[in-house]
């Protein structure tokens, strides 16, 4: 083999290398938010009781992290990606908050359950009877409720752990505080939350 | 952390429906979904040959001043190539408005500045 030869050996094994592993990443990354985007969806949609919005912060907590932070290790990704989700989540209530506070000036305010649809209409899926469907949408909704009402770390503590079956170290990541922090968030969390459903949750 | 049993009871009933919640999403939001999934991929594709340029900028920059290092040490010697005074004195000769028929007679004056430098004149 020539030097030339070698040359472009070297330069094409190179290049190979770099479009593997971007492929590779491409991979990973496909597989990570196809794993975690409908969980993330359905707490963002709890946060902010409006799908269309959830549906914006999680795409938006996606191409961020596909921009920033690709090149972190992948164990690193899931509270990487919650915590940008809950920037989002909070950036749109100081937004809504603002927003409020102007229509207010203006004497009208938004009433976000007006499109909320939270009974589908499909059959199913899982086979339960009707009854026993019924019952858990309406558990569920007034679960989503309850959590809605929680202060906000303390929802994103009960979200994030419950939820999205962190532990307390990512979740301290994905909150951005510590470890404490958390279990104190959660523990309050669990405490307001059995309280305001322990009755229809006996 | 260490739960007491009935709290983990709730918990355990709280993810149990949030993960049902999950399931019925429908084929509408899936979709979307799916759509912004692919977007954010392409992101990716769109950062990428940004960044391979970035991994070069170093040795760009390393070149661009090995460059421009050659390029002053080459100054002098282009200094001394051109002969400022003499080109100066060229210039002012033809600013000073002598007659343009000098330059029909351009063969006598270049045989007389021969002469003069080989001290045949004056």
């Amino acid at each position: 083999m020539n030097t030339e030869s070698a040359v472009f050996v070297v330069s094409w094994s190179g290049e190979h290398s770099i479009r593997t592993n971007a492929l590779d990443k491409e991979r990973q990354l496909n597989r990570f938010f196809a794993e975690v985007e409908r969980r993330a969806l359905r707490i963002a949609e709890i946060a902010v009781r409006d799908r269309d919005d959830a549906l914006d912060i999680v795409q938006d907590a996606m191409i961020k992290l596909a921009r920033n932070y690709v090149q972190r290790p992948e164990k690193e990704w899931t509270p990487l990606f919650y915590r940008i989700l809950q920037n989002g989540v909070r950036d749109w209530h100081r937004r809504q908050a603002v927003r409020n506070r102007v229509m207010g000036w203006f004497g009208r305010s938004r009433d976000d359950d007006g499109d909320y649809d939270a009974i589908a209409q499909a059959p199913d899926p899982m086979g339960r009877t009707p009854d026993e469907e019924l019952a858990n949408r309406e558990a569920m909704t007034g679960l989503e409720a309850a959590v809605g009402r929680l202060p906000g770390r303390q929802r994103e503590a009960f979200m994030l752990r419950t939820f999205e079956g962190l532990d307390v170290a990512d979740t301290a990541t994905a909150m951005g505080c510590s470890e404490g922090s958390v279990k104190t968030h959660y523990s309050r969390a669990i405490h307001s939350l059995r309280e305001a459903l322990g009755e229809h949750w006996q | 952390m260490k739960m007491p049993s009935d709290e983990k009871q709730f918990a355990d009933k709280a993810k149990q429906l949030f993960d049902e919640s999950v399931e019925e999403l429908d084929a509408a939001t899936l979709s979307r979904l799916n759509r912004g999934r692919h977007e954010a991929l392409a992101e990716l594709e769109r950062a990428t040959p940004m960044r391979q340029w970035l991994r070069w900028a170093p040795a760009a920059g390393v070149a661009t001043a090995a460059v421009f290092a050659v390029m002053l040490m080459q100054q002098p010697a282009i200094d001394e190539a051109i002969d400022v005074p003499g080109a100066a004195a060229d210039f002012e000769f033809l600013m000073e408005g002598h007659s343009l028929e000098m330059f029909e007679d351009l063969e006598f004056y270049v045989l007389m500045d021969g002469l003069e430098e080989n001290g045949h004149v004056g």
